[in-house]
């Protein structure tokens, strides 16, 4: 069994160190950028060097790591790596004509720079990889976790996702369509009837573990899925649910990555019509933008509605006769093609 | 340029250069190792600083090693600096 | 299997060369970059153009080098293991694919599309890392768990041990994987930068070496239970992985090898064998000042006696992100078919090691191989292969 214990999220909305949904931020120029800590436990001599997806993701790992230093693996999600350090690098290489360049934001632009800064910092030597596939890359860094904890029962791993939005991959995914050219305010993002959707970042570290002791949730299954077939998609579903709840039974509570964007529409619906009246429907991307790894905020929003048994009423879509929130399911897609199911439960 | 004048300036551009934004001019004593101890620069800063040589000053190091101990500290770096730029 | 490299764009291309000591490091032709003429590179002798006309007919707009890499090695891969369209389409096939620099081999129109207001280039789409596995998802249907994985140079060394692990938890029946890596300016004014290319053609473990060459290739490899290929040509079987980080540096090896030496310890532990079972070591051997001497420490300390090792990087160049994968196809044909492949343009051991790699091709015998792939960011693995039926790929 897989366990969640302690998480940290950074997050356009105040998620660090605590939780706080009374009043949601505003996006501005369709998009949502975190709200960045200081970062006080981040080495001067490293954070100088970091960009934005890096030091998300060491500031969040380094204070769950202060109460749990040694995991036995570092996983880390993210699609896009250090897109700034990327792009600035291109600048060097072409203002300077391929000439004398600095190699540092190359350096940084790796996409395994965060789980390799966060295993530099804590001398950790144990498993550490890099998930980077897309819509997907979270989900397949919480599979590894499922493999890890499966090989070493007694194991501790820190699971994370970060990824930034920079000008440049703003501007590449709004040319190819994916953010609103008009103008939309992120609490009207599911009236707004666009094509595209808002942009947005974050970062989510959380310890995991085969231990029910002390844990906030556990996760009890997950499934990915590619394909832009809205009937295989529901197919896949009810097998998923019928393979991991009782007969008759439904989640308390669906979460879905609905952001949106009408041409993804077809799916969440597919997916809400097959709940029942009993299941509270909720979604989250007004409150932290869409991006690659955004179904780990979910995540992180499961764990806390779970451990605190109240789901806050900026997340209800619709509500259902269960008041419940002990069993969350979550499902996301990303841009029509890659679709995920996590069901998370009380531990 | 005076001497005092241009470590000033070499100091203000290491700490643009490298992205040391809690360290101050002051804090940057010139017999000081820039390198390991003192600043705790590493491998990577000195390439980075062979590289402010050269746009900052037309100096043109091939070899690291010549490098590194041209970037012993602020006063070898000053004194190599005076004797060798271009621009 | 299936691979591309500068050295042949078949397996026995691959073998030809590395039989006849043919080294695919040279001047660089088709793409383009200030240092041609200047750092030598291992390219694959093809053109982007030609290569997408090859696989697709009418060439496909959005297509990458990488990508094109990717798709060549993996129909050479299901064409060499017979998998069926069915078995390609089931939710039992997995997929992991391995990229360092995945789309942004095109930095000119990447730079364009990041700073344009509108008229976007064709390849908007196409410039992430899960590019290539969605590229190959796409052209074969594969309907079981997609991936990708970026750990640097390590990366497709991880994929391999990745797509093993998801047949062993019974996520998959089979898995394709592999890696992908095309030549681009990016790396190259990268690596250039940090002052690690060499202006030789790379001379790994040699005491006067210079640095490395990039190379550019893809491999990809179809993992099975044993118990599910029965009748079907076993080339060997995987025994063991190991992944772990160095903890040093962003972009160089602590003093003693600290990763590479748990990385090779962990693949041992895993796979059930003591050191002196290895045969043969493929080792990383880029060619650079660090990575070289550190290796070599990383040997000296796990092996009493250190087997006999090579890098073939000194035919294909660092091929990054694929690397680990054509490195463990070569590992794979060193137990197919008993034989060793040499390092190129060695001369000198280095004075504080004192390690000399295999200098020719031979034949020898070879049970327990080992194949090393380390990166950037710490990323260290080791993969363990093997030629006997005694105990299976999960044993």
């Amino acid at each position: 069994m897989v366990y969640f214990h302690e998480s940290v999220c950074i997050s356009p909305q105040k998620s660090f160190p605590d939780m706080d949904l009374s009043e949601v931020r505003e996006s501005e120029n369709n998009l949502l950028d975190v709200i960045e800590p200081n970062y006080p436990g981040i080495p001067a001599g490293a954070k100088r060097r970091m960009g934005k997806s890096v030091r998300m993701a060491v500031g969040a790992a380094l204070p769950l790591l202060e109460k749990y230093p040694l995991p036995d693996g570092i996983i880390i999600a993210t699609a896009n790596g250090g897109m700034e350090d990327c792009i600035k690098f291109l600048n060097q290489i072409l203002e300077y004509k391929e000439g004398l360049l600095t190699p540092a934001n190359f350096v940084q632009s790796t996409s395994n720079a965060a789980a390799g800064q966060i295993a530099m910092v804590t001398k950790n030597h144990q498993y550490n990889t890099t998930h980077v596939h897309r819509g997907l890359a979270f989900e397949n860094a919480l599979m590894d976790v499922v493999m890890l904890i499966e090989e070493n029962k007694d194991a501790g791993y820190l699971l994370g996702s970060t990824d930034e939005i920079s000008p440049y991959n703003y501007n590449i995914d709004r040319l190819a369509g994916w953010y609103a050219n008009e103008y939309i305010a992120n609490r009207n993002l599911y009236h707004s009837k666009a094509k595209g959707t808002i942009a947005g970042e974050g970062t989510f570290m959380v310890w995991v573990n085969g231990e029910a002791q002390g844990a906030s949730a556990r996760l009890v299954a997950i499934k990915t899925l590619h394909g832009e077939d809205v009937s295989s998609l529901q197919e896949t579903l009810k097998r998923f649910l019928s393979e991991n709840i009782s007969s008759g039974q439904m989640p308390d509570i669906l979460i879905t990555g609905e952001n949106g964007d009408e041409r993804q529409q077809p799916y969440f619906d597919a997916v809400e019509s097959t709940m029942d009246a009993r299941v509270t429907v909720a979604r989250f991307k007004h409150l932290s933008g869409e991006y690659c790894t955004a179904s780990s905020f979910a995540l992180w929003l499961s764990i806390q509605i779970i451990q605190s048994g109240t789901l806050p009423a900026v997340l209800i879509k619709k509500r259902g006769s269960s008041n419940a929130s002990r069993q969350i399911l979550i499902y996301n897609n990303y841009r029509g093609l890659q679709h995920s199911f996590m069901l998370v439960s009380a531990p | 340029m005076e001497t005092a004048e241009l470590k000033l300036q070499v100091k203000q551009q290491i700490i643009k250069f490298l992205n040391l934004t809690t360290v101050k001019p002051e804090d940057i004593k010139d017999d000081e190792p820039l390198f390991g101890e003192g600043l705790g620069l590493d491998s990577i800063d000195s390439i980075e600083l062979i590289v402010l040589l050269s746009r900052e000053y037309g100096i043109n190091i091939q070899d690291p090693k010549e490098g590194r101990k041209i970037l012993t500290d602020i006063n070898t770096m000053v004194a190599y600096i005076e004797k060798n730029r271009t621009k | 299997m299936g691979l591309i490299s500068a050295i042949g764009d078949s397996m026995e291309q691959n073998r030809l060369a590395l039989q006849q000591e043919r080294s695919g490091i040279g001047d660089i032709q088709y793409y383009q970059t200030a240092y041609a003429g200047r750092l030598p590179s291992a390219e694959v002798k093809i053109s982007t153009e030609r290569l997408n006309k090859k696989i697709f007919g009418t060439p496909l707009a959005s297509i990458t080098r990488t990508s094109l890499l990717a798709l060549y090695a993996v129909e050479e891969a299901i064409q060499d293991s017979h998998l069926s369209k069915q078995e390609l389409i089931s939710a039992e096939t997995a997929l992991v694919g391995a990229t360092t620099v995945g789309g942004m081999c095109l930095t000119d129109e990447l730079y364009h599309d990041a700073l344009a207001k509108e008229n976007g280039t064709s390849y908007l789409m196409s410039y992430d890392y899960a590019s290539i596995s969605l590229a190959i998802q796409e052209r074969y249907g594969i309907g079981g768990e997609i991936s990708t994985i970026n750990t640097a140079c390590s990366s497709s060394a991880n994929a391999i041990l990745y797509g093993a692990r998801l047949i062993r938890h019974g996520f998959a029946k089979r898995a394709i994987v592999g890696g992908a890596e095309s030549l681009a300016k990016f790396t190259i004014n990268g690596f250039n930068a940090l002052n690690i290319l060499s202006s030789q053609p790379c001379a790994p473990f040699d005491r006067d070496r210079k640095g490395l060459n990039l190379g550019e290739g893809a491999a990809f490899l179809v993992l099975e239970r044993e118990e599910d290929c029965r009748d079907k040509r076993k080339y060997a079987y995987l025994s063991g992985f190991g992944n772990r980080n160095d903890a040093y540096h962003p972009s160089s090896n602590s003093p003693d090898g600290e990763g590479p030496y748990l990385s090779m310890k962990a693949a041992l532990e895993n796979s059930g064998l003591a050191a002196e079972e290895i045969s043969y070591i493929n080792a990383h051997g880029t060619g650079t000042e660090n990575n070289d001497e550190t290796e070599s420490r990383a040997m000296l300390r796990l092996f009493d006696q250190t087997p006999a090792f090579s890098s073939t990087k000194s035919f294909t160049g660092h091929t990054l992100g694929a690397a680990g994968a054509i490195e463990a196809v070569y590992s794979i044909m060193n137990i197919f078919h008993q034989e060793v492949y040499p390092s190129l343009s060695f001369r000198h051991p280095i004075p504080e090691t004192g390690l000399i790699p295999v200098l020719h091709f031979a034949k020898q015998e070879i049970r327990h191989v080992m194949s090393n792939s380390f990166g950037f960011g710490g990323n260290c693995s080791t993969l363990i292969f093997f030629k006997n039926i005694v105990h299976g790929l999960f044993s």
